[in-house]
């Protein structure tokens, strides 16, 4: 067991949570998602986001359409659902929990 | 000098030089695989592919140039190893179950390894033997008499390994990233 894989393994369960959250208020390319975790330190590999992407909308969570780029090839522009927007607000809570959790755990032993 | 692909990468066409078109192929190919080439896969290898299409547009646009193998390593490495991608790999090599992937194994003559034509050292290769054990062998059979004929036969029969993709195909071995920086 190393640092990295135990790090990589817990941002792996946020991340799904974290590309919600970014499409909660706003439509968003893939690419500009990809963006927008890198500025929150939040992920170091791209191809990491693809396979939860396509989960997400196969899940119908999510939903995409595509739109032409005037340089380039056409790009995915990704909506949250209803669906999705009520499981947001799960794992809100979830989040929350979990961090109490933890702080209570640090709180006490650390 | 190397050999340049025209290729279709999600829509546009890109000028790639042949090394760096067999390791992208490849690259897809074994995330492909690993998700058993079920149709998740495909939308996600399509989902990269799109975005290998972004990350070429911006690196050849200063200057009219083709994509080369370190512009697709660097791709490799923004998009992150299969093995990172939480795809299931069972092999280094990438065959995880054989089917689309088959490696082609020739026989060349070796021009990096070459006493006199490259016959031992392109059968070495094949082999997986000692070149220096195939040449005592020749001089033996020179003492047979007819050890240089089989020797000029094979010489003009086989033939020399010049790109990069026929002496990975000497050595069996398929045209990922790390082989070909072995071989180049």
């Amino acid at each position: 067991m190393n640092t990295d894989n135990v790090k990589a393994q817990m941002r792996k369960g946020v991340l799904e949570y974290c590309i919600l959250l970014i499409l909660s208020k706003n439509d968003v390319y893939a690419s500009d998602i990809i963006n927008m975790l890198k500025e929150s330190q939040m992920i170091v590999v791209e191809g990491t986001l693809y396979p939860l992407l396509t989960r997400q909308k196969n899940a119908g969570l999510l939903s995409y359409r595509w739109e032409e780029s005037p340089q380039g090839p056409p790009r995915k522009y990704y909506t949250i659902t209803e669906q999705g927007s009520k499981f947001l607000k799960e794992l809100d809570q979830s989040w929350d929990e979990l961090i109490q959790a933890v702080q209570s755990i640090r709180d006490k032993h650390l | 000098m190397k050999k340049t692909i025209s290729a279709n990468i999600a829509g546009t066409m890109f000028l790639i030089d042949e090394d760096a078109y067999n390791a992208l192929e490849h690259y897809l190919h074994r995330i492909e695989a690993g998700y058993n080439n079920s149709s998740e896969g495909k939308e996600i290898v399509n989902d990269l592919e799109l975005r290998l299409g972004e990350l070429f547009e911006n690196r050849t646009q200063s200057h009219k140039k083709t994509i080369t193998i370190e512009d697709v390593n660097w791709a490799i490495s923004i998009l992150g190893k299969p093995e990172d991608l939480g795809t299931s790999q069972s092999s280094r090599s990438g065959f995880s179950d054989g089917t689309y992937y088959k490696p082609v194994h020739r026989l060349y003559r070796d021009p990096d390894n070459r006493a006199i034509g490259g016959v031992c050292g392109g059968l070495g290769a094949y082999f997986d033997i000692d070149p220096v054990l195939l040449r005592v062998l020749f001089v033996v059979l020179l003492f047979f008499g007819f050890g240089p004929l089989i020797y000029i036969i094979l010489w003009i029969a086989i033939p020399k390994a010049r790109t990069m993709t026929e002496k990975l195909e000497m050595h069996g071995e398929p045209p990922t990233p790390e082989n070909i920086r072995k071989y180049s």
